[in-house]
């Protein structure tokens, strides 16, 4: 590809750290979608934290990715945390009636990280609980 | 071999030529060219005409030469400022196209009524000024310039179906296209001319020229939605369009995401449609969006617009959610034909 990464998904000890640089369609985000489940079983990921602090919109289509990658992930067994939403993504998406359902969310990176510290320990317990956040 | 004693006789009747075309052009250069084509045609008929009539056959010649530049030159000025760029593409079909787009003209000109072509041809061929022909119809100058604007309204529109060679499907096409043609936004929203490009392909085809006409609307944005990569450029044009008004960051951002599921609607359901953004400045400042498709329609707008009410996989938040964001919120929708949505945001009070 010649034109500059949408997405980027890096490997940071056991957690994955996917960043969205600009707004997705809808095919870019599906796609998005299964590198992010791919890269799971490859890197043996036991957290993911999703970056959308770029993100224009959370429409519900974007809300309902988000929350199906949560939901996949766990299935695979990593925790996800969204992070960097926006004040104003925000306010539109609960306007909107949209939210992230049960997937965590933190203000940004530092803290989803600290998030993800305190509960990758325990997710084993918590995934066969079906608790995810 | 005659053809030496030709050319010697041909050569004989340069300065003869030359005083026919002076007398009826100034310019130097012109008046030598048209010395040189007429001296050619002379040429290529000199086995053709009888060795005593070379002379007068050169005069008529080199005046029908001159008349035939001035008629062009009326023309392309006739024609140049009204209805399409009719300066010469360099190609090959050129002559054809210009014959074609000549027919075209005059067939458009017969299709205007008596009275509409007298008025449009003294102001435009012969120069007469509004006041002049206001006098002479019992009118008054205004009504005479608006009647002129009507009337060349009409013959752009009637220059593209003769152009086309076709005649319009169906008794709607006429007046969107008139509509479109003479700018007339008010019109075009009485015959719902956005609904007719969608769902007419002769229209569509035929607007592109009018439509960039005159001067670009900067206070609309247009985007054709057929996939889901519209979306985002149908928001972000929106948003864009929002942010020369005084819309605070967050109320852009309720404008994008409103515009996105009505974006998303004509995607999944009802493609191909489109979104047209536009600023309103009465009765107060603000963005109004109007999403139209071609789609099934809805059978019932009233439950569309329920909340959790869906038609596919557990979202019902395209229509209610985008109410709930907007100030103002229609649906207008036909079984069959297509929806239209119109919202408003208003900008706040007090900002400026």
């Amino acid at each position: 590809m010649n034109t500059p990464a949408l997405v980027s998904i890096l490997r940071q000890g056991h957690y994955l750290i996917a960043s969205i640089h600009t707004a997705l369609d809808d095919s870019q985000m599906i796609r998005f979608q299964q590198d992010l489940i791919e890269q799971i079983g490859h890197h043996r990921s036991r957290g993911v934290i999703i970056d959308v602090a770029a993100l224009d919109v959370l429409d519900s289509f974007g809300s309902l990715s988000l929350r199906n990658i949560a939901e996949m992930a766990r299935l695979r067994g990593a925790l996800t945390v969204i992070v960097g939403v926006q004040p104003d993504v925000a306010f539109a998406m609960v306007e909107l009636g949209m939210g992230t359902g049960s997937v965590h969310t933190a203000l940004d990176l530092e803290e989803g990280l600290v998030y993800l510290e305190s509960r990758v320990a325990n997710a084993v317990t918590d995934m066969t609980l079906g608790i995810s956040g | 071999m005659g053809g030496l004693d030709g050319e010697h006789d041909v050569a004989a009747l340069i300065p003869m030529v030359r005083r026919v075309v002076g007398a009826r052009v100034t310019d130097p250069d012109v008046a030598d060219d048209l010395v040189q084509e007429t001296l050619v045609r002379v040429l290529g008929a000199t086995q053709r005409v009888e060795p005593g009539m070379l002379e007068p056959y050169a005069i008529v010649t080199a005046r029908n030469v001159v008349a035939s530049m001035w008629k062009a030159q009326d023309r392309h000025r006739r024609n140049q400022h009204r209805v399409v760029d009719l300066r010469p593409a360099a190609a090959p079909d050129e002559n054809l196209l210009a014959g074609e787009e000549h027919v075209a003209i005059a067939e458009a000109l017969g299709r205007l009524s008596e009275r509409e072509r007298r008025t449009l041809l003294a102001h435009e061929v012969t120069g007469q000024d509004t006041r002049t022909l206001a006098d002479e119809l019992g009118s008054s100058a205004g009504a005479v310039a608006a009647q002129l604007n009507r009337s060349r309204a009409r013959l752009r529109v009637e220059y593209l179906l003769a152009l086309e060679q076709r005649e319009p499907e169906t008794d709607r096409c006429r007046p969107v296209l008139l509509a479109l043609s003479s700018g007339e936004r008010r019109r075009q929203q009485e015959v719902d001319a956005g609904r007719h490009l969608l769902e007419c392909q002769l229209c569509a085809r035929l607007s592109q020229p009018l439509l960039q006409r005159g001067h670009p609307r900067d206070d609309q944005v247009r985007i054709p939605i057929h996939s889901d990569a519209d979306i985002v450029r149908a928001r972000q044009g929106a948003r864009e369009l929002a942010a020369r008004l005084a819309f605070s960051k967050t109320d852009l951002t309720v404008i994008a995401t409103a515009v996105s599921e009505m974006a998303r609607n004509i995607v999944r359901f009802a493609a191909p449609g489109e979104i047209v953004a536009e600023l309103l400045e009465a009765p107060r400042l603000g963005v109004q969006v109007v999403a139209r498709d071609t789609g099934p329609g809805i059978l019932d707008v009233e439950q569309a617009l329920t909340d959790g009410y869906s038609t596919y996989h557990g979202l019902g938040m395209g229509l209610p959610g985008a109410r709930r964001l907007m100030d103002e919120f229609a649906v207008a929708s036909e079984v069959g034909r297509g929806t239209t949505v119109t919202m408003t945001k208003w900008q706040p009070e007090g900002r400026r």
